[in-house]
């Protein structure tokens, strides 16, 4: 027998009841099988696929690797951690769920800041009054670099923060932050505003193919086919 | 990822020891950095797109390290450990490998482990005599080595900062464009906008505030700008205090009340950056550009000229040499003379070696003030190439 299309969906949570809900309006069930605690399934009605069930940013590993020939994650993730991800990642279909933007937010009271070009006109006079760069703390770093650099502003150093970000400007831990949000409000109760151009990225769920795959006429057939379904939506 | 053979792998250690040898004869001492160095360092000196081209890990410790990127650094950071007062001349060699991220691992052309064989001069009073030792030492390194035609090109970036210093304008905006020097998109943006809306930073600000905020008296500003916080029920969060909020917000109101940069002035630094010429031919063009512009940067000008006559003097072929007045704004850490040697094997898309003076980057690692400081790089694979007369 030939080897499947694998196709790797989020293992948990909204993500995953999501992405079941967009494949079913399109004509493809997903369905968990054997025994290995509903970790990989099959699609019904599309033959030569098979369904792995994993972390959201796990797949963004599997697709790298070629492990996975499509997937359905955040492209914030996907554009994070891959370096080329247009080189290496095609985008099949941007799904209309797990909506999440990505921004650059200030302390509110930073009244002279407006757009990211201040930033380097602030990050080089905090630079001359506090002997330290600006931080910027973020779990993007390297879309956050990408995005500064493309702005021309250099003066800044990142922070990792990988919780409770909005909070570290009033912590003093940084001064701006680059996060996700969905409402704002949490940036509102931390004092923070983001920028008027300020939004990296608007990041939703989206389903990727992988170029790292090993492509056969067999995993091409079911790749048709299950594009065939999405278009349909 | 490129496998060094055995063959190329000891070709490289005798090109390095004709290097090594060129360069102890003329009293560089050798030394060897660590190839692991700490991150924050070259963060603090390069900045954040450091990391767009570096490999940066954090060890067991959460000590955040990297593959030094470059030698220059690691040597500077010798220098400082044995003269931490850097108020000793000295000349240091090395040669040893750099590490350089390349999307998908590498190829020949890109590698991302590669070589360098360099030179660094430190501390020399006479800065124009350093300069052209530093570039007649890396000529006859690459020569002896076996390059047979060096093409050499260089530039001045101490001529740009004495024509800012020159020409009337406000202290801020000098300030300005010479940060955004090193981006000339920005760059030109930056004076477009002085030359033409100086105060439009000031578009989409609290306009009442802006009008309160008087640049006769800075004194009150803090107070102002507090006073509105207060009674638009914004905290004043973080690090950043009020005080330098408010001195920004002058300086912004400063611009908007304040005419535009001459055409002329903004005309005459376009002018200056456009110029492109054998170095005499350019020498030439800059003296006639400041005379007929009234600019005299008589000190610049003259270093400049000494610097070419030493070369003369030391054995370099100037005549053949091309003057850029835009090189070296790629390399923020560059502030004077920069230099940059090519093949005809290889073309100018890979020289085979470059340096200049960069003497602010002490201060950033911990000297207790900028010190004179210049060097060189050769990449000595591309070097080994050229001389056998590959081609690219």
């Amino acid at each position: 027998m030939s080897e499947p299309l694998i196709v790797a969906v989020p293992s948990k949570g909204r993500l995953m009841e999501q992405t079941a809900e967009v494949f079913a309006r399109a004509g493809m069930v997903l369905k968990k099988v054997g025994s290995d605690r509903g970790y990989r399934g099959i699609i019904e009605g599309i033959d030569g696929a098979e369904v792995i069930f994993v972390s959201a940013s796990e797949i963004v590993e599997q697709l790298k690797a070629g492990r996975a020939h499509i997937g359905v994650t955040g492209e914030d993730l996907a554009r994070e951690h891959v370096a080329d991800m247009e080189k290496r990642f095609q985008v099949m279909r941007k799904l209309g769920f797990g909506h999440a933007d990505v921004v650059v937010a200030a302390p509110a009271a930073w009244l002279d800041v407006r757009v990211m070009s201040d930033l380097e006109a602030v990050g080089r006079d905090f630079r001359r009054l506090h002997g330290r760069h600006v931080r910027v703390a973020t779990k993007y770093m390297n879309i956050t670099r990408r995005h500064f650099q493309a702005n021309g502003v250099t003066s800044y150093r990142i922070v990792e923060s990988l919780g409770a970000t909005e909070g570290t400007p009033a912590a003093g831990t940084a001064e701006l932050i680059v996060d996700i949000t969905t409402t704002g409000t949490t940036l509102k109760a931390n004092g923070l505003k983001v920028l008027d151009d300020g939004v990296l990225l608007r990041s939703e769920a989206t389903l990727f193919s992988s170029r790292a795959a090993p492509w056969t006429p067999d995993t091409r057939a079911a790749l048709a086919e299950i594009a065939r379904h999405i278009a349909s939506l | 990822m490129a496998v060094e053979t055995s063959d190329s792998f000891e070709a490289l250690e005798a090109q390095a020891a004709v290097i090594m040898a060129v360069f102890n004869e003329a009293a560089y001492e050798r030394v060897a950095p660590s190839i692991i160095q700490p991150a924050d360092i070259f963060l603090d000196a390069v900045g954040e797109r450091l990391r767009a081209r570096t490999y940066v890990f954090t060890d067991q410790d959460d000590e955040m390290l990297c593959l030094r990127p470059d030698i220059t650094v690691p040597t500077a950071r010798i220098y400082l450990q044995r003269h931490p007062e850097a108020d000793v001349a000295a000349r240091y060699c090395y040669n040893g490998s750099v590490f350089r991220y390349q999307p998908g691992g590498g190829s020949p052309a890109h590698p991302r482990e590669f070589r360098q064989a360099g030179i660094e001069l430190y501390a020399q009073i006479d800065e124009a005599k350093a300069d052209a030792e530093v570039l007649l030492r890396t000529l006859e390194a690459v020569q002896t080595a076996g390059l047979k035609a060096p093409k050499l090109r260089i530039g001045d970036l101490g001529l740009f900062d004495a024509l800012l210093d020159a020409v009337d304008i406000p202290e801020r905006w000098r300030q300005r464009l010479l940060a955004q020097f090193w981006r000339p998109d920005a760059f030109r943006a930056e004076l477009k906008r002085l030359s033409t809306v100086p105060g439009s930073a000031v578009e989409g600000l609290p306009a009442d505030l802006i009008a309160k905020l008087d640049p006769k008296q800075p004194a009150k500003a803090e107070a102002i700008v507090q006073d509105y916080l207060d009674s638009h029920g914004i905290e004043a969060i973080g690090t950043r205090a009020v005080g330098e909020i408010a001195a920004r917000l002058l300086a912004i109101s400063l611009d908007a009340h304040s005419a535009p940069l001459p055409k002329a002035i903004a005309d005459l630094i376009e002018s200056y950056l456009a110029i492109e010429a054998p170095v005499r031919a350019a020498g030439a063009r800059i003296k006639d550009l400041f005379q007929r512009n009234d600019i005299d940067i008589g000190e610049a000008l003259d270093a400049f000229e000494r610097r070419l006559s030493l070369l003369t003097k030391g054995g370099a072929n100037i005549a053949q040499a091309t003057f850029d007045a835009e090189f070296g704004r790629q390399f923020e850490y560059y502030t004077g003379f920069v230099f940059e040697i090519c093949s005809d094997e290889l073309g100018p898309a890979s020289p085979i070696a470059g340096g200049g003076r960069y003497d602010e980057l002490l201060r950033v690692i911990g000297a207790p003030r900028p010190i004179p400081a210049v060097g060189a790089a050769i990449y000595t694979d591309r070097l080994l190439l050229a001389a056998s007369g590959a081609t690219s």
